[in-house]
């Protein structure tokens, strides 16, 4: 069930009365898990027994280590379980694929059969979710949770149970324990939330993807201008798609009187890959800070280590985006970016004489530049575009100007937004009219085609 | 990755946060409640006001012998400005699918045209739709033809939606038939309409609001059936702006198919599967837009056929009839007036169901003969041409 979709509409016209008449009782937690499995049930049933079994073996988890015998034992049984869970669904094609290029490459006769099991949508983000509650309780960060029904919910909560953010067990299951209080600022700011998300899903991503779509579709088709501009938008459609789908989320969950962590915060506007990071998927890059990172040895072994770590957390960040190898080069490229940004930076040269506006230009190349391989189909093609880009003729990239304007706008929207003259556009008619303004397009002119989250696939 | 973190500025912005631990967004939209009440009443205003605005901003001058351009056939908004205008400026309305339209005819030799000129004057109006069948036309009449009020009607039914289980939209495969939007979303049950229920639940909310009627006209009328996003794609480097402004295509005369009778078209003789009409979907609905129509206070003439019995082979003609006498039969019982002609020339037909211009001539020459169609639909004392 999507957001931007009348079923969602329905769903949630008829959950939220019952929520708000349920909230003060014993049954907000019953109904809110009922809801979320509801939720996920649409999509395929059998996904809420995968959900209902991770939620189910980390509470047990974490009860076994409050009993203080073979803690680090229990931690690596939830370890296990919950990355053997995503290994299965999610790497068992890529493994048995590879292993089979292997196994032809050394000439053996012999074929591992694939698992050919589709990967349930949101899976990467509840495992994470729920592993990051075994970790830190093993750590001894937050306090076990007592209430299955309340472990459970925090799991599956359903605004956030597709694509996230990857909350913290620590941010969100207080929100659980005591009844919420929503006040009329609230529906205000879920409302106003809401409707960004779905302008830019909807008016922006899946206008975008038209053209992404047809020219990643058959790249060997088109020439260096269509290429470049494919890949232009494509970096803003992810950007739209994903960020939207978290504002949406976290509107809904805002009506519901829950505060869910801001995950997206104009990441075209970072001046370093460093700051990029910081920008664009805040849950997950946090995660692999806290989870990977750090346990690696984060910065602290000198700088050939700290690289080495740097390295290894943004290639498994891109593993963690698809079981591809398309996916390993677009998180060791981000690394190999960061690294030049870092050294950059360490330049006082660069950090004092080159402008904040080249400086963001030269990221947002970048960033896009890895976007080819994160959108491509294979490794093959990633490689046939790239060429492509520097060797085909040039030829006229029938690209609509209204998307670039589009983009342009929304850019210096951004712009103006962190620079001094941002107060212009916290003007109460400047963001009654934004919002007119947004509602409108959305109304008239949004695309009729009815496209899913990208991250959705993750 | 650690740096990263390190270096992390609080995301809040300048807009505040009602709470300090979760910043709100990184781009300072928020309204206040107040604010989103203006920001609801100026949205409401211009959902209201635009359909209406429209309506007196975009020249439409249907004339003589006006039907709706092929090209707008789903242009349900401009079918009902269309049904309003036609209810204020003719006394008859005929209502129906291609057969009335005119498929393979320009709209001056039309069945409406046969009869305004028997009839001496501009009675009868041609609210044809190419494309449509009873499912469909149920639809259109129920949502879009809210204006036909008082009105006399002639409703034609044809046959060929009941000559098998295809066209009786009852076969479990699912197939695209034409004008989706306007058949039953949910009940009567629909087998081979696949749609998801997302999709369904959509159209029903769709067809209800005004405003997305208006929007679907100007997707429909300035953008060659495209939305915006679409439309640029096809053409990249144009201003919509220019599009909108151009004004309605006209009903261009060339937008006919030029075609020889039947059997010129080399096509022969067929087995026809009717179905029986007590389990027929299309008839169902048929009855319900008559039910429907009377309702609304008008007077109902049903027009059955004239289907083409010449394509008949020998063991279709006996299912065929009496398929005819349920019909008539039903007719009869609920006190519609009706006519059932008889067969054109064979020549006179282009397939199974669409007449020539001369067939056109020849069919309203028959009604004008026929006493119901008279006593039902014409002034006392209207000769006989």
């Amino acid at each position: 069930m999507l957001f931007q979709t009348w079923p969602f509409a329905l769903f949630f016209a008829i959950v939220y009365p019952a929520y708000l008449a349920l909230r003060h009782t014993r049954f907000r937690l019953p109904l809110l898990l009922a809801a979320s499995y509801f939720f996920y049930g649409w999509l395929n049933p059998l996904y809420v027994v995968l959900i209902a079994y991770s939620s189910a073996l980390d509470y047990f988890v974490a009860a076994r280590m409050e009993k203080g015998r073979h803690r680090r034992a229990w931690l690596a049984v939830s370890i296990a379980n919950n990355l053997g869970l995503l290994g299965f669904f999610k790497y068992g094609g890529f493994v048995t694929d590879n292993l089979n290029a292997l196994l032809s490459s050394l000439q053996i006769p012999y074929e591992v059969p694939s698992p050919g099991i589709l990967l349930p949508a949101g899976l990467s983000f509840y495992i994470f979710q729920s592993l990051s509650y075994t970790i830190e309780y093993y750590r001894g960060n937050i306090e076990r949770e007592r209430s299955l029904l309340k472990y459970a919910t925090f799991v599956a909560f359903f605004p956030r149970l597709l694509a996230g953010p990857i909350e913290r067990a620590k941010n969100f299951l207080p929100q659980l324990h005591k009844t919420p209080a929503i006040s009329a600022q609230d529906i205000a700011d879920g409302l106003s939330l809401f409707v960004v998300g779905l302008f830019k899903k909807v008016a922006l991503a899946d206008y975008l993807a038209l053209y992404v779509n047809k020219v990643y579709a058959a790249p060997e088709q088109f020439q260096s201008p269509a290429l470049i501009l494919a890949t232009f938008l494509f970096a803003w459609q992810i950007y739209f798609d994903f960020s939207g789908y978290t504002d949406m989320a976290r509107g809904i969950a805002r009506t519901m009187g829950f505060r869910l962590m801001l995950n997206f915060n104009n990441p075209y506007l970072a001046s370093s890959l460093g700051e990029f990071w910081q920008r664009w998927h805040i849950s997950l890059s946090s995660w692999f800070k806290d989870y990977v990172y750090i346990p690696l040895g984060g910065n602290r072994k000198g700088t050939l280590a700290t690289y080495k770590n740097m390295f290894l957390t943004m290639v498994i960040s891109g593993l963690w985006h698809g079981a591809a190898w398309t996916f390993v080069i677009w998180g060791a490229l981000h690394a190999l970016g960061r690294f030049a940004t870092r050294e950059l930076e360490r330049t006082s040269f660069y950090r004092e004489k080159v402008p904040t506006l080249i400086k963001q230009l030269f990221v947002f190349v970048f960033v896009t530049f890895a976007w080819i391989f994160f959108k491509a189909d294979s490794l093959g093609k990633a490689f046939m575009i790239v060429s492509r880009i520097f060797t085909s003729g040039l030829a006229d990239p029938h690209c609509p100007i209204l998307a670039i304007v589009l983009i342009l706008a929304v850019w210096l929207y951004q712009y103006v937004h962190e620079s001094r003259a941002g107060w212009v556009l916290a003007l109460a008619p400047v963001r009654v009219t934004t919002v007119v303004l947004m509602i409108l397009y959305l109304t008239v002119f949004a695309p009729s085609s009815e496209q899913g989250f990208i991250y959705l696939q993750f | 990755m650690q740096e990263m973190q390190s270096e992390h500025k609080t995301a809040s912005g300048r807009e505040g946060s009602s709470s300090a631990e979760v910043p709100f967004s990184s781009n300072g939209i928020r309204l206040s409640g107040i604010e989103w009440i203006i920001a609801g009443i100026m949205c409401v205003a211009f959902f209201v006001a635009a359909p209406r605005f429209w309506g007196r901003f975009e020249k439409f001058g249907p004339g003589t012998d006006y039907r709706m351009p092929y090209a707008l056939g789903s242009d349900y908004w401009l079918y009902s400005r269309y049904c309003r205008w036609a209810c204020s400026h003719y006394d008859t309305l005929v209502v129906g699918d291609s057969v009335i339209w005119g498929h393979y005819v320009p709209p001056y030799n039309a069945l409406s045209h046969y009869l305004n000129q028997s009839a001496g004057r501009e009675q009868f109006a041609n609210l044809g739709v190419d494309g449509t069948h009873p499912a469909a036309l149920g639809g259109l009449l129920k949502y879009y033809g809210q204006s036909i009020s008082d009105k006399k009607i002639i409703l034609h039914l044809n046959p060929l939606w009941m000559s098998s289980d295809k066209h009786d939209l009852r076969t479990d495969k699912e197939f695209r038939f034409n004008h989706p939007r306007l058949v039953p979303q949910f009940v009567p049950d629909i087998p081979c309409y696949k749609e998801p229920f997302s999709q369904r639940v959509s159209i029903a909310v769709q067809r209800q609001i005004p405003f997305c009627n208006w929007t679907a006209h100007l997707k429909t009328a300035y953008f060659q059936n495209m939305d915006l996003p679409t439309w640029t794609l096809e053409h990249p480097y144009e201003n919509p702006l220019e599009a909108v402004v151009a004004g309605l295509p006209a009903p261009a005369n060339d937008d006919i198919e030029k075609a020889g009778s039947w059997k010129q078209r080399g096509m022969g003789q067929q087995d026809f599967q009717w179905v029986d009409p007590y389990t027929s979907l299309q008839w169902e609905l048929f009855r319900e837009a008559v039910q429907l129509l009377k309702e609304r206070g008008n007077t109902v003439f049903v027009l059955v056929g004239p289907f083409n019995e010449h394509m008949f082979k020998q063991e279709g003609v006996t299912p065929y009839r009496k398929m005819k006498e349920t019909i008539e039969v039903w007719l009869q019982q609920n006190n519609v007036a009706y006519c059932i002609p008889e067969v054109l020339p064979s020549e006179l037909y282009h397939d199974a169901s669409h007449p020539s211009a001369e067939g056109y001539a020849l069919l309203a020459k028959q009604l004008f003969a026929d006493k119901s169609f008279r006593a039902t639909l014409l002034p006392a004392g209207t000769p006989n041409p």
